[in-house]
């Protein structure tokens, strides 16, 4: 399984400088962690502006509050999770926590996963037609590695919402990435399972 | 036939693991470099309103506690009536009693541990649950206080982040801080001299009475 994008080592001396006021300091583990903030951002939020503040906020507050950070945790998880924060509370003010919950998904379980044959822009167009607390909720999942109870604690919901978000999001993503979907709109009816 | 195998077993989380880093359209260490240079500065002018915000939660707490303490020192569990919220602190079923004795968390220590980090996230949730419950009565912050308000919310989101990575031996003193700086807020908000003049018109004098 390959790690977090935030899973970087940050030499204790280069923290220890940053805490000190150190503005190149901070330059370099800004620098160092951009990529992977923005990147969890523009999947939570879908929106390169948006995503674009939450970098800033969440950098920002990580330079003001890094005399708290106090070493118990490696300083990526910590800094990853400020920048989480910072995208699901955007994601609330927005008013964009709505799941998905009223379309239903015919897939063939048994034939190869759609993303198997899916390029990189295929995939993300998928990713970004999902709602947005779906898509959070996936990538939180499968790429940064959250359990089902740290999601649900994080998006305020049950470790159930968090597994069928999961479900109907990987469902969602096979239908949109299968070039003969059989979607089924509730109320339809065509297809009906 | 295994490559085809290989293929099928390549999970979502692969793929999407697999995908690029996206990179900014535009550099935002600019931007942040500003605010990094005159720290100095924004200290002093989040300062003044936290200074305010503490003195008058001390004047407010020293107050409700001499109002308080026959009933607290004697029968603490008669004085607390607010059930805890189960909004976002762990503990939710944590029983009034333990609320009252956080409420008076400057005393010695009168139970263990556990009772007492019990305690203090139910002093949380009973705090949340006022600040929720008074958004829509209180007037909209001067933009200092506002200020003031947004770091403190900024210092609980990261109290928060350190409660997830905390020990058992280091999870009391995070919920201390995390009731300390929702007391911060809670007096901010009731500094604010709108919803002060029409408490007597509102709930939020019975609340406060409530969470203290």
């Amino acid at each position: 399984m390959t790690a977090s994008s935030f899973q970087l080592e940050v030499p204790q001396s280069l923290i220890d400088r940053a805490k000190a006021g150190e503005v190149d300091a901070f330059e370099r583990i800004y620098h160092r962690f951009e990529r992977p903030a923005y990147t969890l951002a523009l999947r939570i939020l879908g929106d390169a502006e948006a995503a674009h503040d939450v970098l800033h906020d969440a950098m920002l507050k990580v330079f003001q509050c890094i005399g708290q950070y106090r070493n118990d945790a490696p300083f990526w998880a910590w800094l990853r999770q400020i920048a989480l924060n910072q995208a699901l509370m955007r994601l609330r003010r927005e008013r964009r926590f709505e799941p998905d919950t009223d379309v239903e998904y015919l897939t063939d379980d048994a034939a190869a996963p759609t993303w198997v044959h899916a390029d990189a822009s295929a995939l993300e167009r998928a990713l970004g037609a999902l709602p947005a607390l779906t898509r959070s909720v996936l990538w939180m999942y499968h790429v940064e590695g959250y359990s089902h109870p740290e999601i649900a604690e994080l998006v305020g919901k049950t470790t159930s919402f968090s597994k069928s978000q999961v479900a109907r999001g990987t469902a969602r993503l096979r239908a949109l990435l299968d070039p003969s979907p059989c979607l089924i709109e509730a109320g339809s009816p065509a297809c009906l399972i | 036939m295994s490559d085809m195998n290989a293929e099928n077993r390549l999970t979502l989380g692969d793929a999407l693991r697999a995908l690029p880093l996206a990179a900014p359209g535009r550099d935002a260490w600019p931007a942040l470099a500003a605010y990094l240079v005159p720290p100095a500065r924004r200290r002093r002018r989040y300062g003044a309103p936290l200074a305010i915000a503490a003195a008058c939660m001390l004047a407010f707490v020293a107050a409700l506690s001499l109002r308080h303490m026959p009933s607290a020192v004697v029968e603490p569990q008669v004085t607390a009536t607010v059930a805890p919220a189960a909004a976002s602190s762990k503990t939710n079923g944590a029983n009034v009693s333990d609320e009252t004795n956080v409420t008076n968390i400057h005393e010695p220590a009168k139970t263990d541990g556990g009772d007492r980090l019990a305690a203090a996230q139910a002093r949380s949730q009973a705090l949340e649950r006022w600040l929720r419950d008074t958004r829509r009565a209180a007037s909209p912050l001067p933009s200092q206080d506002l200020a003031a308000a947004a770091e403190i919310e900024n210092l609980i989101g990261l109290v928060d982040v350190e409660l997830a990575a905390s020990s058992a031996d280091g999870a009391l003193s995070l919920w201390r801080r995390r009731v300390a700086l929702l007391e911060d807020l809670t007096a901010l908000r009731y500094s604010n001299d709108r919803l002060a003049e029409s408490a007597a018109a509102s709930p939020a004098i019975g609340i406060l009475n409530r969470i203290n």
